[in-house]
């Protein structure tokens, strides 16, 4: 059976255990405690090492899905599970004081993973905060990094269909690329 | 409610505490307690926690060992030993409170010694650390 790990990444609170309970065909391995930074994320409780879910994809195929904690001091488990990712969804809040930022920051984080596999972002509460708008965020990545390609949708990790959307277009991503990639990089 | 690694009595108990560990263990490396998400409470020596690192690192580990627990039905964890060829780490929670001791010894203190002496630090702490 093939495998592959998709990891979601984003600053803390923006639901990205949330975004794997939504769509996991497994109960979710979780690894919370409580939220003593509540400045920083009004919740009660953080992800300090990862979650865990998974989804079958046809008979032979396993997508394992890695949710990693969102805080900067946390970021050696950032590396430890990039190693086995082949892509990622990085999912930000479009609510937060600087969304743009969050987004260039995640991307800064993650690139070697992005360069080796693919990403896409996942905006979220773009109902409650509408600007910077899906193709501003676009703009954004382009203006920091040309000919990068990285698909912005919305996303709200609630939301099974969205969360499987955004998935559905990271493999697409990852699949494209793989075709386009020389055959010697393969 | 003050989070532990901001709040003054309990900073002082926790060096307390760690200090009391050094004495009873000569081989003690570096000791440090923290909150359950990963902030340094305090350390000893003090101020050698790696930057932070040791505590966010305690913090994941223990958040996985606590997983690994639940998923087999085994109760609640009681300690994560971490053993290598010079020296091993000693993980235990502070009974009942969100805080965890992290403690790194060098291979001639033996397990057992090592094990007792963070179970009493540990079980002291626990009468005079805020509970969740």
């Amino acid at each position: 059976m093939a495998e592959h790990v998709i990891l979601f990444a984003g600053p803390m609170g923006v639901g990205k255990t949330t975004a794997i309970r939504s769509i996991s065909e497994i109960g979710v391995v979780s690894t919370e405690a409580d939220n003593t930074d509540r400045e920083t994320a009004d919740k009660p409780t953080t992800t300090v090492a990862l979650d865990y879910g998974e989804i079958a994809v046809g008979e032979d195929e396993k997508v394992r899905l890695y949710g990693v904690p969102g805080q900067r001091r946390f970021s050696f488990m950032w590396r430890i599970l990039a190693e086995r990712a082949i892509g990622m969804i990085l999912l930000v809040d479009n609510s937060a004081a600087d969304p743009i930022a969050d987004l260039l920051a995640g991307i800064d984080d993650f690139r070697e993973l992005i360069d080796r596999g693919g990403a896409v972002v996942g905006l979220s509460r773009l109902d409650a905060a509408p600007r910077p708008t899906v193709l501003e965020h676009t703009a954004a990545i382009a203006a920091a990094h040309p000919g990068l390609m990285i698909p912005v949708i919305p996303v709200d990790p609630r939301a099974a269909g969205d969360v499987r959307l955004a998935l559905m277009t990271l493999i697409a991503t990852i699949e494209m690329r793989d075709a386009f990639r020389p055959e010697e990089a393969r | 409610m003050i989070p532990a690694h901001r709040d003054p009595v309990v900073i002082d108990e926790a060096r307390a505490a760690l200090r009391e560990l050094r004495a009873r263990s000569r081989s003690l490396t570096l000791a440090t307690l923290l909150t359950d998400d990963g902030f340094e409470i305090a350390s000893e020596p003090d101020g050698h926690a790696a930057d932070g690192r040791l505590p966010s690192m305690a913090s994941s580990i223990q958040a996985l060992a606590d997983a690994v627990a639940r998923e087999v039905a085994i109760g609640s964890g009681e300690f994560v030993i971490i053993a290598s060829s010079r020296g091993h780490v000693i993980q235990r929670r502070v009974p009942g409170r969100p805080i965890v001791l992290a403690a790194l010894f060098a291979d001639d203190e033996t397990l057992g010694s090592a094990l007792a002496a963070t179970r009493l630090i540990t079980e002291r702490l626990a009468a005079v650390a805020p509970t969740r």
